[in-house]
């Protein structure tokens, strides 16, 4: 299991695009991807595109991704740039 | 991918026999209605790659003539946007539905919106979900299109939308039938 947090910087949060963008960019992965945002008690399958939107991610919120299968050391550095790229 | 191309298919034989299928899939097929009055078109023609290219999902869009967003089933609302320019619900039937009235108009906080309900909410088909100033909104440069999409299209084996017609809330947009 990999596991990371990441502090979301756009002020607009993960709103509807960023969610599909999350989604497409996870949904061949074979891993087990959750985010959570602790201090809220969320938290979300990564590749639900409704759940991921429901989380409601805000600015400066914290959000902890766990990759958790046979990909993860491949997949969970891609996934952390990803954050970093568009989050 | 071959979905889509089925689709596309089905779009050139003309829509006068996409109503007919609809009757035909009536048996197991969940039938969404238009939550806005106005027109019907390709979610493929909405200047936006996020609805264009399907990345939240199958759908259709809706060019406005109205200010009303109406629920498009019965159901439950699954998250209301707090800037009130989207609606997640989820159908009776377990449709993933989101409306997203306009384009980019999250940047505006929800300006020019107003909800009337709220998420967790049990809807039923024709409840006013939210007000929008559609002129303020476009006076603003912001394209109103409301694009209508299925999030969890996969669940389908096909989603047959409406699309060049002019309708009203409640006239049937889109249809999801389901694997038997």
């Amino acid at each position: 299991m990999k596991t990371f947090d990441y502090t979301v910087k756009d002020e607009l949060g993960i709103h509807a695009r960023p969610a599909g963008l999350l989604v497409k960019q996870i949904a061949g992965v074979r891993s087990n991807v959750t985010i959570a945002v602790k201090a809220k008690g969320t938290s979300a399958d990564a590749k639900r595109l409704m759940a991921v939107m429901k989380m409601a991610v805000k600015q400066g919120d914290v959000v902890t991704v766990t990759i958790d299968g046979e990909d993860e050391d491949t997949i969970a550095p891609q996934i952390e740039q990803f954050f970093k790229d568009n989050f | 991918m071959i979905k889509y191309t089925i689709n596309m298919q089905q779009k050139r034989r003309g829509s006068e026999k996409v109503g007919i299928f609809s009757k035909l899939f009536k048996d197991n097929a969940d039938i969404l209605t238009s939550p806005a009055a106005g027109r019907t078109i390709d979610i493929s023609e909405v200047p936006d790659p996020t609805f264009a290219e399907g990345i939240l999902g199958q759908g259709i869009a809706i060019i406005p003539s109205g200010d009303t967003v109406y629920s498009p089933c019965d159901g439950t609302i699954d998250l209301m946007f707090d800037t009130g320019h989207a609606v997640n619900l989820i159908s009776d039937k377990g449709a993933e539905i989101l409306i997203h009235i306009g384009l980019e108009t999250v940047s505006l906080k929800g300006r020019h919106f107003r909800t009337f309900m709220n998420t967790g909410d049990k809807v039923k088909k024709g409840e006013k979900l939210i007000e929008f100033d559609r002129q303020a909104i476009a006076d603003e440069g912001f394209n109103t299109v409301i694009p209508v999409v299925i999030c969890n299209s996969d669940a389908y084996d096909d989603i047959r939308p409406e699309t060049g017609k002019d309708v009203m809330p409640g006239d049937p947009i889109i249809t999801l039938k389901e694997p038997k």
